[in-house]
């Protein structure tokens, strides 16, 4: 389900392709692990957003946008301002770049994340297919 | 800059060398200003292991601050192994004390008469009899020199049997495991009966301003230390991209043959992390900590191995056990040996011991992919020079070419390839085809770049990492900003952006260069180094790949790819400004660098 980025359709979008990419469940059939995408105010946005994700053996389990993170943890979190975000998501930015160049932080287990590297890549490749549109 | 202190090993003599103003500004320090220094001395018939030889350590203008990623120094001469440049960086302490005795290099010609350590304690030098650490092991040897001169807290730089008995790849040692591993400089000391130098200071390292080096610096580290390379490269170690360096196919397996290896992932960072990992080390002021201790199963502590060592000693000859990875890790730095090439020429050897070329009469016993045993008495015998480790001493070339199958060795111009295969990142075929030390990853660690390290601030750009010609450019730049960090001397993990870095400089030296002068004067060192091998007998017809390295792989994720060199070499000449048909810099680009004395020598006036 395509959707404009980064709106609670969007965030659907992308529980509903996670769960259906035959891909994504082969590449991430091991991944455990749950996720927050932090965006930083940047461009036309104004105030930090939270998506958070639970990541389970190639599926999805939960989603939503968090108001503020308020002691919600995860096992990564992901941080990048709006411009960065919407360029990976775009395609103009390649994701390992972004991480390599301090235009994507990454902050968790460093052991798991280099050991899953294509899982988070394939990850990527999801939330790229379901944006259509950039807010 | 502090002056060069030059000592004489032949005569005894000291003299002090002021550097002129103009060229520490033009070369900034470390490996290119040794490149001017050095420039007339490398000579063509200039024997690397005689008297006159020289051997030059230097310091760059922010070693030895609290800068971000500098506690490095740089030893430069001429290649025993290549017969080329010759150039090390190595971390640990020994390059910052050494700026703090009020030096910032050390300049040694000469030979003793019997082997001799030097110690130089806050500018006083004295030259001590080293009968009794002659023949001792690097780490023996530091603990052993220290109790000798009563200063356990001197910063020790000592070569091994290996460099003792003139083995090519043998290098120089200090603190944890800290190497100048490669291109062979440990033998150039021993063939000068130079086992040691111990240097203890207490001077101030004054910088130009020191209220903006300050905010620059803590802001430098601060975001070095928030950075995911950085991180990446503490908590698991530069090992920590094994398993990604695998994904992609840039890991070299079986003697660079074989694209797959199925326990890639016990040998890594990862699982050195989780399993063995008992500490971290770091070089002086560095937020990165890169260094490992681990804990045996015997119980004691042992320095844990970097990726190189990890690939050399695991995958390239097919082990996946770590403890073995770091047991010969340990004996490879104990005997003073480079473990990339020393790992490297073991797996030519059990490549040509598979093929039949060499079996168990010239060997004394079988060498079989895995045997970590054999590889461990393969390394003693390389160090003694006993056996057949007489000419595996001489390096994989040498070694290959004995037995009638030179095209089977993977190294260029006499230096081992590292472990970063250019069929699985590109960019590292130009890399090793033009890198004035030979096969170095380190004069341009392009395989980041073609996973996305394509640094803005450096006018990088983003190429597929299986592209051809229209990255050459792009190499160039990178070298001239590697040359860069070697000049100043600073770690190649120190991510952080250009700007920051000028800061710094200009801060510490009082200048006012901007992104590009300093890619500049990165160029400047870089062409500098060019004309030395030009003068040393280097053609255009050296700019080449093994054969191993121009095959593809028959599995694994870059199956099948041919790496297109010719194309990229042409497009490299080009925009280098060299000269397609020798391969020289154009008399132009070295007088548009500054280089007129080069010039004159490389472009005498009937070849203009």
């Amino acid at each position: 389900m395509p959707a404009k980025f980064p709106s609670a359709e969007w965030l659907q979008g992308l529980v509903e392709k996670l769960n259906s990419d035959a891909r994504y469940a082969q590449v991430a059939k091991n991944w455990e692990g749950d996720m927050i995408i932090v965006i930083q105010p940047a461009g036309s946005l104004t105030q930090t957003l939270y998506f958070y994700l639970d990541l389970w053996h190639g599926t999805c389990r939960k989603a939503e946008m968090l108001p503020a993170l308020d002691g919600v943890k995860a096992a990564f979190v992901l941080t990048a301002t709006y411009d960065n975000i919407t360029r990976i998501l775009l395609g103009q930015l390649d994701p390992m770049q972004a991480m390599m160049t301090r235009r994507l932080n990454v902050q968790g287990n460093m052991a798991y994340m280099m050991r899953n590297i294509p899982v988070a890549l394939d990850f990527i490749r999801c939330a790229r297919e379901v944006t259509t549109e950039i807010l | 800059m502090q002056p060069i202190l030059q000592i004489n090993l032949t005569t005894g003599e000291t003299s002090e060398l002021v550097i002129p103003p103009a060229w520490g500004r033009a070369f900034l320090g470390g490996a290119s200003l040794a490149a001017r220094l050095l420039y007339s001395s490398l000579t063509a018939d200039l024997d690397p292991l005689s008297p006159e030889a020289p051997l030059l350590f230097l310091n760059g203008p922010l070693s030895g601050t609290a800068g971000p990623a500098v506690g490095r120094f740089v030893v430069c001469g001429k290649s025993p192994a290549t017969g080329l440049w010759a150039e090390s960086n190595c971390g640990g302490f020994w390059g910052p004390e050494l700026r703090f005795c009020g030096y910032d290099g050390l300049w040694i010609t000469g030979k003793a008469p019997r082997p001799v350590y030097l110690w130089l304690d806050d500018g006083r030098l004295e030259v001590r009899d080293a009968a009794s650490v002659w023949g001792r092991d690097t780490y023996e040897a530091q603990e052993l020199i220290k109790a000798e001169i009563g200063a356990p807290n001197a910063h020790v730089l000592t070569i091994g049997p290996a460099g003792e008995n003139g083995v090519l790849f043998a290098g120089l040692f200090c603190d944890h495991g800290r190497t100048a591993g490669r291109t062979g400089l440990g033998a150039v000391a021993g063939a000068k009966n130079l086992k040691a130098m111990a240097v203890r200071g207490s001077k101030k390292i004054l910088l130009a301003h020191p209220d903006l080096f300050a905010p620059r610096r803590s802001e430098a580290n601060k975001l070095l230390k928030a950075d995911n390379i950085a991180r990446v490269t503490h908590e698991l170690g530069t090992a920590g991209v094994a398993n990604y360096a695998d994904y992609l196919g840039t890991m070299p397996k079986k003697y660079y043959h074989q694209g797959t290896f199925d326990n890639v992932d016990k040998i890594s960072g990862a699982t050195m992390t989780e399993t063995i990992l008992a500490g971290f080390s770091a070089c002086h002021a560095c937020v990165i900590a890169c260094g490992r201790v681990v804990r045996l199963a015997d119980g004691e502590k042992h320095k844990g191995p970097e990726y190189e060592t990890v690939v050399g000693f695991g995958p390239n000859l097919l082990n996946d056990n770590l403890e073995e990875i770091v047991r010969l890790n340990e004996l490879c730095d104990r005997l003073g040996m480079d473990t990339i090439s020393a790992s490297n020429t073991i797996g030519l050897a059990y490549h040509l011991f598979e093929r039949g070329v060499i079996g168990e009469d010239e060997v004394g016993f079988p060498l079989r992919w895995g045997d970590t045993i054999a590889a461990g008495r393969l390394l003693e015998m390389m160090a003694r020079r006993e056996g057949i480790g007489a000419w595996l001493a001489q390096g994989s070339r040498r070694f290959a070419a004995h037995f009638g199958a030179e095209e089977e060795a993977v190294q260029v111009n006499g230096l081992e390839v590292a472990y970063h295969d250019p069929r699985g990142a590109s960019g590292m075929a130009l890399v090793y085809a033009t890198s004035p030390r030979g096969a170095c990853h380190n004069k341009s660690d392009y395989f980041f770049v073609d996973w996305g390290q394509s640094e803005a601030s450096l006018g990088l750009e983003f190429f597929d990492k299986n592209g051809g010609a229209e990255k050459a450019a792009n190499v160039a730049r990178h070298q001239n900003w590697r040359s860069v960090c070697d000049s100043l001397v600073m770690c190649l993990f120190a991510n952080i952006p250009a700007e920051m870095v000028i800061g710094l400089v200009n801060a510490a030296c009082g200048y006012d260069l901007d992104v590009e002068e300093l890619l500049r004067c990165g160029k400047r060192g870089w062409t500098l180094k060019r004309a030395i091998n030009n003068r040393l007998g280097l053609t255009r017809a050296n700019d080449k790949l093994p054969r191993a390295l121009m095959e593809p792989y028959p599995d694994g994720p870059v199956a099948g790819y041919v790496i297109p060199l010719d194309e990229m070499l042409a497009a490299y000449y080009s925009a280098r400004g060299w000269d397609p048909q020798t391969g020289r810099p154009t008399r132009e680009k070295l007088l548009d660098l500054g280089l007129e004395d080069v010039a004159a020598d490389l472009w005498p006036a009937s070849n203009v």
